[in-house]
């Protein structure tokens, strides 16, 4: 009982603690702080900013366009009651919120093509021409440089109970109420499922790709729920002053929007409502300093610039950082074996809906060819694996090895060929539906989540595999599918991670984290692993604490190992295949191909005459 | 239906905002080839540039020394951002270079606001700069002319500094393969300073150039950051030959677009933008990886 | 015989992946030594760290009784240690002449462009061709007359015959001879063993990180259980 009242704290205190300060704050601001309409103000600022937040901070789009749909809400909104198309001001504004919405997915579609710089340039040029739009062509409608005055606020009757939301405190209670509802979505948002796809997509977006989440369909939702807050906002604020602004369009409100989450903290939702606070109250506090009373905003930038330097999670998210220590893992990097389940059978494979046609091959790799730029990676390859084979493919330097398992993987296209898994063509899926029909392939290099834990790891993977490409059950907690925390349990105690499964990533030393990448690739149930070199960069004692794992992991699935291990090779493999310079060189048990001379000779003797 | 000496005035003022465009977005792009480094501060250098000239133009009168005082000027700041700010930031993410970036231009601004004012300063041509050129056909002002000229002449330099000299050998190998570079003994960082320094420079003189063809005042360089902006987008990041075309085509866009309606000829380049983001979205004269 | 170079006990670390463990090797002047390896067994990642892309964790690398395991790689480049990379990777964009411009800056006194293409005639014909257009052996040509350029008092050649084909590894090899016989020092890396111990006389087999064999070139050929156990299949 006391265990269960403490889990429904940790959940709920937050919004505990935003319904409190919503209802006392009036009463400071307009004892002390300055009137009750600078709290407003921060307050749309701050519903703008849980959308933006959720955007730039949770899954790393950082937008310079976003008052394109500020804008657009506010204008929507405003047009519609001033015009008299609407007198319900509900409806005008569920009409201004819907217009930045599809906004936001016109220029989702085309920013979210590129990431990082690009993404950026074109936000902020979206930007830019939607304020060009509300100022020239579609003046008639929005008033052009003037903006359009005489939003009038919305009203309520219910029964005999009525009221209307004009005048300082009515306007107070309606942005609050809105805030207050965005905060509780966002934050269900956050603990949900979508909330670690967003996260994961952050962190390393070929890998979230890679565990079977179709990230541009995230990524597109992510950006217009951020284009709806906008939108949101927009509304109240054009019914807040009367007035809406075309400066909503600027880039200047866009920057704002920016420097406030980063001085505020991203990533803590309440960031950008932090930072409108100290944006709003040092230009009207400074502007009382006669000698500095134009160089508010100049001050603002230095300590943006000054914060970015140093503190580049802001203000609310250097003091969280503060608080949330993890404990550095203190490990000599040995592998537990005691930990690891003795002869565990490392979860059995998930049972797959063969087609038709039984006895099928679990893997059919057709005569597949790749080229990069006129060489010849992988010329003409195939292969046919029985269920249930270990099967190694080894081969000298440029062999072609790595590139054979990212075509299989589905990590790149094939110029010719086809692949069969499991008698279905998956010649032309991407590497998530690849993913998606049980195929699972372990990195080379470890392609983690460094700032999750191995738990929460972990889980990114099983949630792909179990709930599919694409889901928005916001409202679900992330923890909250019963299966799915049994497989991540089940696998952190087989890989013998359980001491450090609550430990970040990026503080686990190199064995740890390749188990993990491991478990990555094992955790969706695979009836088809790839590993690419998983005893990379190991020490001999972790070798042999992997090479335990790897013995247990083929049961009951088909295995492609690449390797250059051969000890581990010849241990392990039921049958190996040779490449060299991208083609078949010789396949056969070990014991064939050791005693094979041209195998020999492409070894030691480089290319043959 | 324009006529054709209006059609043919409008072509010239799309080469001069094009040339204009060209010199800002090179800077701009070797910049952003060569440190990775995205700089939002770099409509507010143009401004800088505007207003060195505006300086030097109020104390010595000379449109010459204007030009080349503000380069120097803007050479030497380019020297100190890279140096003091911008090199502590190579290892980080992208979008910290971005937002630091963008924070130096607003202090930028906001500096030049609390010295100048906020009211628009009023650059005089320069004397030999004053009257029209009579193409037979139709008329075209002189210092139009003239500042195509020059910034031709500059972008010939620019041209002249990448491929004819060391430095410039050094730089466009640094922009395809910064380790290298070290690997051959060169100090890959003052590369890196040379590159900031010249990148600034370009966009500042371009300011200096403009000075006299509009109002000079604190965000002035905005627009020109979005527009250079389409221009690297077009022309593909890293690419000097692409800036270059890039900005002939979004100037010449801008400009003939406004015989036929001026309220839509911004949404035609964002337009042209859009579609190089569809069908070639590496750009023009852009090539896959780096970015 | 004069140590040119002395490495004493490295880790190396790519990432945090321990690559080299406690490794040490000696490199005398005027000689070919030979790296050998499978792939993954820290052949590259060695020359790495001695042209200063890597910085090991642990242990000292001297040159000429000098440490230089801490410096950028460019001051590695300009006290005569050269690094010919495994990708070769030559400025596509470049002209032929300007690559092996680009390698005279800072070096005191460079090879003048006349002595290279008696080295390298082929060169000489494509000079005004584009890196990105010359073929993967013209390629490999470039990269090892760029080095040779500076007058490196050490050429460390990363996998330089790979994916070559035999006329052309054929070629080069008579060049690395040649140069050898000029007294040139030579650290290379191969998986081609054969072609590699036709080059040194001295040899290095490297197994996961560790050194397995050190020895001369000819007991290395004579002993098939090392060849087979560590370099073969």
């Amino acid at each position: 009982m006391l265990e269960a009242g403490g889990r429904w704290r940790a959940r709920w205190l937050p919004e505990l603690g935003i319904a409190i300060a919503l209802t006392v704050l009036p009463f400071v601001f307009e004892a002390g702080f300055g009137a009750l309409d600078l709290l407003t103000r921060v307050l749309i600022w701050g519903i703008f900013g849980l959308g933006f937040d959720l955007l730039f901070a949770f899954t790393g789009l950082l937008s310079f366009g976003q008052a394109a749909f500020y804008g657009t809400g506010g204008f929507v909104t405003g047009y519609l009651l001033t015009s008299g198309t609407l007198s319900n001001v509900w409806l005008a504004m569920a009409a201004g919120i819907a217009a930045a919405a599809v906004f936001g997915v016109f220029v989702g579609l085309l920013a979210l093509r590129r990431v990082g710089i690009y993404f950026a340039m074109i936000t902020l040029a979206f930007g830019e021409l939607s304020y060009f739009l509300e100022n020239s062509p579609l003046a008639t409608w929005t008033g052009g440089e003037n903006g359009l005055p005489g939003v009038p606020a919305p009203s309520v009757h219910i029964g005999g109970f009525s009221m209307s939301f004009g005048g300082s405190w009515p306007s107070y209670e309606l942005v609050g109420a809105f805030f207050f509802a965005g905060f509780v979505f966002t934050r269900f948002v956050v603990l949900s499922p979508v909330g670690s796809v967003l996260t994961a997509i952050r962190q390393n977006p070929e890998r979230t790709a890679a565990l079977g989440h179709d990230v541009p369909a995230y990524k597109l939702a992510v950006f217009v729920v951020a284009a709806a807050f906008a939108g949101c906002a927009g509304a109240l604020l054009g019914i807040f002053q009367s007035y809406m602004p075309p400066e909503s369009f600027a880039l200047d409100t866009s920057g704002q929007l920016v420097i406030q989450t980063v001085i505020g903290g991203a990533g803590t939702l309440i960031g950008p409502a932090v930072g409108a606070f100290i944006w709003l109250s040092l230009r009207d506090g400074l502007q009382q300093v006669a000698a500095v009373s134009d160089l508010w905003k100049f001050i603002l930038g230095a300590v943006f610039v000054v914060l970015i330097t140093f503190l580049p999670n802001g203000i609310v998210g250097a003091i969280f950082r503060l608080k949330s220590h993890v404990r550095p893992h203190h490990a000599d990097g040995i592998a537990r074996r005691d930990d690891a389940a003795p002869g565990g059978t490392l979860l059995a494979p998930m049972p797959n809906v063969t087609a038709p046609g039984a006895a099928t091959l679990a893997l059919d790799v057709r005569d597949i060819k790749k080229s990069y730029g006129g060489i010849h990676a992988i010329h003409g390859v195939s292969l046919a694996l029985p269920e249930g084979r270990f099967h190694a493919v080894i081969g000298p330097n440029g062999a072609g090895k790595s590139t054979l398992l990212r075509l299989l993987a589905r990590e790149e296209t094939l110029d010719a060929g086809r692949i069969f898994l499991h008698g279905k063509d998956i010649s032309t899926a991407d590497v998530t539906a690849a993913y998606q029909h049980g195929m699972a392939k372990s990195y080379q290099i470890n392609q983690l989540f460094p700032q999750q834990t191995v738990r929460q790891n972990l889980r990114i993977g099983a949630l792909g595999r179990h709930r599919g490409r694409w889901r928005l059950d916001v409202f679900r907690a992330a923890d909250g599918f019963a299966t799915v925390e049994e497989i991540v349990a089940a696998l952190v105690k087989e890989l013998g991670l359980t001491e450090c499964a609550d430990l970040a990533v990026n503080t686990l030393p190199y064995g740890e984290k390749r188990r993990l990448e491991l478990g990555l690739a094992l955790v969706s149930r695979p009836s088809m692993l790839l590993l690419d070199e998983p005893l990379a960069g190991l020490s001999p004692p972790e070798r042999e604490g992997i090479k335990q794992l790897l013995r247990n992991l083929g049961k009951g699935r088909t295995v492609i190992l690449v390797e250059h291990d051969m000890d581990a090779v010849f241990e392990l493999a039921e049958q190996i295949t040779v490449l060299q310079e991208g083609r078949k060189l010789a396949e056969g048990t070990a014991g064939e191909i050791s005693s094979n001379l041209l195998v020999k000779q492409a070894y030691l003797g480089g290319t043959m005459p | 239906m324009p006529t054709l000496p209006q059609f043919l005035s409008q072509a010239f003022n799309g080469v001069a905002l094009g040339c204009l465009l060209a010199l800002i977005s090179s800077g701009l792009t070797i910049i952003l080839g060569t440190l990775g480094v995205l700089n939002f501060a770099h409509g507010a250098v143009f401004m800088l540039g505007a207003y060195s000239g505006f300086v030097v133009l109020s104390h010595w009168g000379s449109f010459g020394a204007a030009l080349i005082i503000g380069a120097l000027v803007l050479l030497l700041f380019g020297l100190a951002v890279e140096r003091g700010l911008i090199r502590f930031y190579y290892s980080r993410p992208h979008e910290h270079q971005i937002l630091v970036t963008f924070g130096l231009g607003i202090m930028m601004v906001e500096a030049v606001r609390h010295v100048f004012g906020g009211l628009s300063q009023r650059v005089p041509l320069p004397s030999w700069g004053q009257g029209i050129v009579n193409f037979g056909f139709f008329f075209y002002p002189l210092y139009r002319v003239e500042a195509i000229g020059i910034i031709a002449a500059l972008l010939l330099g620019f041209y002249l500094l990448l491929y004819r000299t060391r430095i410039g050998l050094v730089v466009r190998a640094g922009i395809e393969d910064p380790l290298m570079v070290g690997l051959l003994g060169t100090h890959v960082s003052r590369v890196f300073m040379v590159v900031f320094s010249i990148g600034t420079m370009a966009a500042g003189v371009a300011g200096v150039i403009y000075a006299p063809l509009a109002a000079v005042i604190p965000n002035m360089g905005e627009p020109f950051l979005a527009e250079s902006f389409v221009v690297v987008v077009i022309g593909g990041l890293g690419s000097f030959p692409g800036a270059i075309v890039g900005g002939i085509v979004v100037g010449e866009i801008l400009s003939l677009t406004t015989l036929f309606n001026p309220a839509y000829s911004q949404a035609a380049i964002y337009a042209v933008m859009t579609l190089v983001l569809i069908v070639r979205p590496h750009g023009l004269f852009g090539t896959t990886g780096r970015v | 015989m004069t140590r040119m170079i002395e490495v004493e006990r490295i880790n190396s670390y790519y990432g945090d992946s321990h690559v080299l463990f406690d490794l040490s090797i000696t490199v005398n002047e005027g000689e070919v030594v030979a790296l050998l390896g499978r792939n993954g067994a820290g052949k590259s990642t060695t020359l790495k760290t001695l042209a200063g892309v890597l910085h090991p964790r642990s242990g000292t690398i001297r040159l000429d009784g000098e440490p230089i395991q801490l410096l950028p790689s460019h001051q590695i480049a300009r006290r005569g240690l050269q690094l010919v990379p495994e990708e070769r990777r030559i400025f596509g964009g470049l002209t032929v002449e300007e690559n092996l411009e680009i390698a005279t800056f800072s070096a005191e006194r460079p090879l003048p462009l006349s002595d290279i293409f008696a080295i390298f005639p082929r060169l000489r014909e494509r000079r005004g061709s584009y890196g990105r257009s010359l073929s993967g052996g013209e390629q490999q040509m470039l990269a090892i007359a760029r080095a040779l350029v500076r007058r490196p008092r050490l050429i460390l050649l990363d996998e330089p015959f790979e994916g070559l084909a035999v006329i052309i590894v054929q070629n080069l090899l008579d060049m690395c001879r040649e140069l050898a016989a000029h007294g040139q020092t030579i650290l290379v890396v191969e998986q081609n063993v054969r072609a590699a111990l036709s080059l040194a006389s001295r040899a290095y087999v490297l197994d996961k990180g560790h050194v397995v064999f050190r020895g001369s070139a000819e007991a290395l050929r004579d002993s098939p259980e090392i060849t087979n156990r560590y370099l073969g299949v």
